[in-house]
C-alpha cells in the first residue's frame, strides 16, 4: 500500500515537471536573456523552446516580479511546454515580460486529469466497498451520458472555446468526436477512483478550496463530474424528489422559452461555474448541469449522513488553510510558481501579485490579500468557517492536535490578510455567543421569544430611521440609487432602476429598497448594488423567474452603463440568484431555510454556521463560485442533521 | 480574407481578381516584385506560388495549410488514437479485474 503511495508521488511529480522540458532537440539553438530591447528571438523561434531552457537562460524570472509566465491554451499540441511568445509592456517605471507557454487544450484535459484523479486516489478507500453496492448501478451509461452532457457544453459555448482550442471545427461534428473520448477517458478514470471512494468525498471537502481543478481553456469544473455522476444515477435509479423537479422542470421550460437573442459574457474568475453566454443551447446546458448539481450533493449527503467525521473534516480545514496560506506567499514571490500552482491547481485566477500581506495604501487602508484563490473576500469567508468549525471541534473534545493550532493560527493571519471585516465580526461575536450562552444552554429559542423579538427587531429599524437623523438615514437608504444614477447612461434606464424610482412606486417597495440600501451604505456596497440596478433589466416574468441558472449574459449585455474599469459583480449571491432564478423562487428558498432554522433552533451549531453563511453571503459573490457553493450547501446538511456535534469527533479514529 | 493576408502578404496596389476558373488555360505570371512563398494542402504536398494572384488562388483552393497545421492535424489524430487504446485497456482492466473478484 505504501510502495504504491510512492509511486503515485513519484509519477505525480514526474507527470508535473516532465511536460516543460519539452525542447526542440532537431535544432541547438543559442537563447539569448530576453530583455527590454529585443525580444526578437522568441519571435523568430516561437514554440522552439521549452520552458525549462527558457527558465536557464533567465534564472531572474524565476523570482523577479516582472515576469508573467501565462498559458496559451490555442496553441499546437507539439507546442505543449514551450515559449509560445514573449511580449514586453511599460508600466509606468516598470519593464513587464509576459512569456506565453504552450498549454494545448487539449493536452490539458488529460494531462490535469491525471494530476487530479492522482491527488483524489490519496483519499482512503471506502470501509466496505460491497456496502454501498448503488453507487455501481449504471456506472457505464452515467460516464457516456456525462461524456456527452461536456462535450455538448464545448457545442453550446463555442463562442468562448473559439479562443481556446487551437484546429477545431466547430461547425464539424467529427470535431467533438476525439473530445466527446477524452471526456470518456478522463471521466472512466475518475468514477473509477471516486467510486471506492465516496463514502470519504465529504470529509475531504475542504481540499476544493486548494484544488480547484478547472481545466485550462475550458469553462468547466472537473470536480463537478462528481456531482454530475451522482445526480444521473439518482435519477436513473428512480430516487424521486417529485416536488423539486417537477418544480425545477416547469421554471426550466420558461428559461429555455425566454433564452432569445445572445449576450456574450467573459466568464473570468467565475471560470468552471458560469456560462460564458446568453444562449438557448447554453441555457439549455446550465439548467441540466446545475439539476444534477443539486441532485448529486443530495444524493452524496444521503448516501454518506453516517460517514462524515467532524474530526477529519476540521483537520483538513486546517491542513487546507495552511496550504493555501503558504501556496499564496509562494505564488507572490515565485512567478514560476504561480504559473505552475494555476496549471496544478486548476486555478480560476493567477495568484496574488503582493508579495506583501501586510500591505496599507496611502490612506492606512488595509490591502486586501487573496492568496491563491481568486476572490479576498470569499476566501476571508473560508478562514472564518475553518475558525468556526475549529471553535465547534475544540470545545467541544479534548483532543486537540497540533494541526488543529496550525489551522487556528493559519486560519486567523488568512483572515487578516484578506481583509474580511464582515467575516472577522461575525466570527468574534460567534465565538462570545458559542461559549457564555448556547453551549451553556443559556439561550433557549422558542415561538414566543421570536414572537416578541420581530417587534423589537421593527422598533429598531424604526429608532435607526428616525434617529440616525433624518437626513442621515435618508442619504443612506438612497446611496444605491444615487450610485445608479451614476452609471447608468441617460438612453438606456434598466427596468429596474424604473422600477425602483419612479414616483408611482408604492410606499412598501420604497421603504424596502431603502432599507436594503441602508445596509447596502453600512456594508460598503452602494457602489456595487448600485451598479447592479444600473444593469438589471428584467421582464416582470424574469424579475419573478429569473432568467436561468448561472448565466450573467442578459445581465452584462443588455443595458450599456458608463462601465467602471474592472468586471463589477453584484457582490452579492442573492442578487446573483435573483438574476438566475428570481423572486419567487428565493423567496420560497428563503421561507424554507427559516422554516428549517426553527425546526433546528436547538442545534446551535448549525444557527451558528447558517448565520454566519447567510450573512456572507447577502453581502458577497461566494455562492458564484464552486467550492463554496459546494462547501456550503454539503456543509449545511450535514450540520443539519447532527445535533450533537460531538458525536462526529468521537467516532473518529482518523 | 484574414488567412490569406497571413500567408499571402498585403495585396499589393492595384490588385485585380481576375475568375480563373473560367478559363482552363490561364498561365500564373511571375511577379518579380512578390517573394515566392511554399504553400502546402492537407496531405503535405508542396508548390511553389511567385505572384499574388497565384497564393490566393492555392490558398483559396484549399492549400491553406502549414507545416504546423499539418503537424497538429497529425497530433490530434494521434491523439485519438492514443486515447481509444487508453479507453480500451481501461475496459479490459476493469472489466479483467471484476471477473478476477468473482
Amino acid at each position: 500500500m505504501k510502495t504504491k503511495k510512492v509511486g503515485t508521488i513519484v509519477l505525480l511529480v514526474l507527470v508535473v515537471f516532465i511536460p516543460w522540458f519539452n525542447m526542440d532537440t532537431s535544432n541547438d539553438y543559442s537563447i539569448p536573456k530576453v530583455s527590454q530591447e529585443d525580444t526578437s528571438f522568441y519571435e523568430v523561434y516561437p514554440c522552439k523552446i521549452s520552458l525549462t531552457e527558457f527558465i536557464l537562460s533567465n534564472p531572474e524570472s524565476i523570482y523577479q516580479n516582472h515576469f508573467y509566465f501565462r498559458p496559451d491554451n490555442r496553441s499546437s499540441i507539439q507546442c505543449f511546454g514551450r515559449v509560445s511568445g514573449v511580449t514586453v509592456l511599460q508600466k509606468g517605471l516598470v519593464t513587464q515580460f509576459f512569456i506565453s507557454v504552450g498549454t494545448s487544450s487539449l493536452i490539458n484535459l488529460l494531462l490535469q486529469a491525471f494530476i487530479w484523479i492522482a491527488l483524489f486516489s490519496f483519499i482512503p478507500k471506502n470501509t466496505d466497498i460491497e456496502k454501498n453496492k448503488d453507487v455501481f448501478k449504471y456506472k457505464n451509461l452515467i460516464i457516456l451520458l456525462t461524456a456527452y452532457l461536456l462535450t455538448f457544453s464545448i457545442y453550446a459555448e463555442s463562442r468562448f472555446y473559439e479562443k481556446q482550442l487551437y484546429l477545431v471545427d466547430f461547425q464539424e461534428i467529427k470535431s467533438y468526436g476525439l473530445i466527446f473520448l477524452i471526456f470518456t477517458l478522463v471521466i472512466k478514470n475518475f468514477v473509477e477512483t471516486f467510486v471506492n471512494r465516496s463514502e470519504n468525498i465529504v470529509n475531504y471537502l475542504p481540499y476544493l478550496y486548494l484544488v480547484t481543478g478547472l481545466f485550462s481553456g475550458f469553462n468547466l469544473s472537473f470536480f463537478a463530474i462528481i456531482f454530475l455522476y451522482f445526480g444521473l444515477q439518482s435519477n436513473l435509479i428512480g430516487i424521486k424528489n417529485k416536488l423539486f423537479s417537477y418544480t425545477y422542470i416547469i421554471i426550466s421550460i420558461w428559461w429555455l422559452f425566454n433564452s432569445k437573442g445572445s449576450a456574450f459574457f467573459n466568464v473570468g474568475k467565475l471560470r468552471g461555474f458560469t456560462s460564458s453566454i446568453f444562449e438557448f443551447n447554453a441555457n439549455l446546458f446550465w439548467i441540466v448541469f446545475t439539476y444534477f448539481l443539486i441532485k448529486g450533493i443530495w444524493r452524496i449527503y444521503i448516501l454518506n449522513k453516517n460517514s462524515f467525521r467532524f474530526s477529519l473534516f476540521t483537520k483538513n480545514l486546517s491542513i487546507t488553510s495552511a496550504i493555501l496560506l503558504t501556496l499564496g506567499v509562494v505564488s507572490a514571490n515565485l512567478p514560476i510558481f504561480n504559473f505552475i500552482n494555476y496549471y496544478v491547481l486548476g486555478l480560476q485566477r493567477y495568484g496574488v501579485e503582493s508579495k506583501t500581506p501586510f500591505a496599507f495604501d496611502e490612506y492606512a487602508v488595509k490591502i486586501s490579500w487573496r492568496g491563491i484563490f481568486p476572490s479576498s473576500e470569499t476566501i476571508g469567508e473560508f478562514y472564518g468557517l475553518c475558525l468556526l468549525c475549529l471553535m465547534f471541534y475544540v470545545f467541544n473534545t479534548s483532543k486537540v492536535k497540533l494541526v488543529h493550532y496550525v489551522g487556528i493560527f493559519t486560519s486567523s493571519l488568512g483572515l487578516y490578510f484578506s481583509d474580511n471585516r464582515t467575516a472577522m465580526t461575525l466570527i468574534f461575536i460567534s465565538s462570545l455567543v458559542y461559549f457564555f450562552a448556547i453551549r451553556k444552554n443559556n439561550i433557549k429559542i422558542n415561538r414566543s421569544k421570536i414572537m416578541y423579538s420581530l417587534p423589537i427587531i421593527f422598533t429598531f429599524i424604526y429608532f435607526i430611521q428616525s434617529n440616525i437623523s433624518t437626513n442621515g438615514y435618508e442619504f443612506m437608504s438612497e446611496s444605491v440609487i444615487a450610485k445608479t444614477f451614476t452609471f447608468q447612461k441617460e438612453y438606456a434606464l434598466s427596468s429596474f432602476s424604473t422600477l425602483i424610482t419612479s414616483p408611482d412606486v408604492s410606499s412598501v417597495i420604497s421603504f424596502v429598497f431603502g432599507f436594503i440600501s441602508f445596509l447596502g451604505y453600512i456594508l460598503n456596497r452602494s457602489e456595487m448594488w448600485g451598479f447592479f440596478t444600473a444593469r438589471y433589466n428584467p421582464t416582470f416574468n424574469e424579475l419573478l423567474f429569473g432568467s436561468g441558472p448561472l448565466n450573467f449574459g442578459q445581465l452584462y449585455g443588455e443595458i450599456p452603463v458608463n462601465s467602471p474599469e474592472s468586471l463589477l459583480l453584484p457582490h452579492s449571491s442573492v442578487l446573483s440568484y435573483l438574476v438566475f432564478i428570481g423572486l419567487i423562487p428565493i423567496g420560497v428558498l428563503l421561507f424554507i431555510f427559516l422554516k428549517d432554522l426553527y425546526v433546528n433552533r436547538a442545534n446551535s451549531e448549525l444557527l451558528l454556521f447558517s448565520i454566519y453563511i447567510f450573512i456572507n453571503i447577502f453581502k458577497n459573490d461566494s455562492m458564484n463560485y464552486f467550492s463554496p457553493f459546494v462547501m456550503y450547501t454539503t456543509l449545511y446538511l450535514f450540520l443539519r442533521s447532527k445535533k450533537d456535534l460531538l458525536n462526529f469527533g468521537k467516532s473518529s479514529s482518523q | 480574407m484574414a488567412e490569406i493576408s497571413n500567408i499571402c502578404g498585403v495585396q499589393p496596389e492595384g490588385f485585380v481578381k481576375i475568375d480563373i476558373s473560367s478559363d482552363p488555360n490561364f498561365v500564373f505570371e511571375n511577379d518579380l516584385n512578390y517573394a515566392a512563398k511554399q504553400l502546402f494542402d492537407g496531405e503535405g504536398n508542396t508548390v511553389f506560388v511567385n505572384s499574388y494572384l497565384e497564393c490566393q488562388h492555392y490558398v483559396l483552393g484549399g492549400w491553406d495549410y502549414t507545416p504546423l497545421k499539418n503537424s497538429e492535424v497529425l497530433l490530434q489524430e494521434s491523439l485519438l488514437y492514443v486515447v481509444v487504446a487508453l479507453l480500451a485497456i481501461t475496459f479490459v482492466k476493469n472489466t479483467a479485474a471484476r471477473f478476477i473478484k468473482r
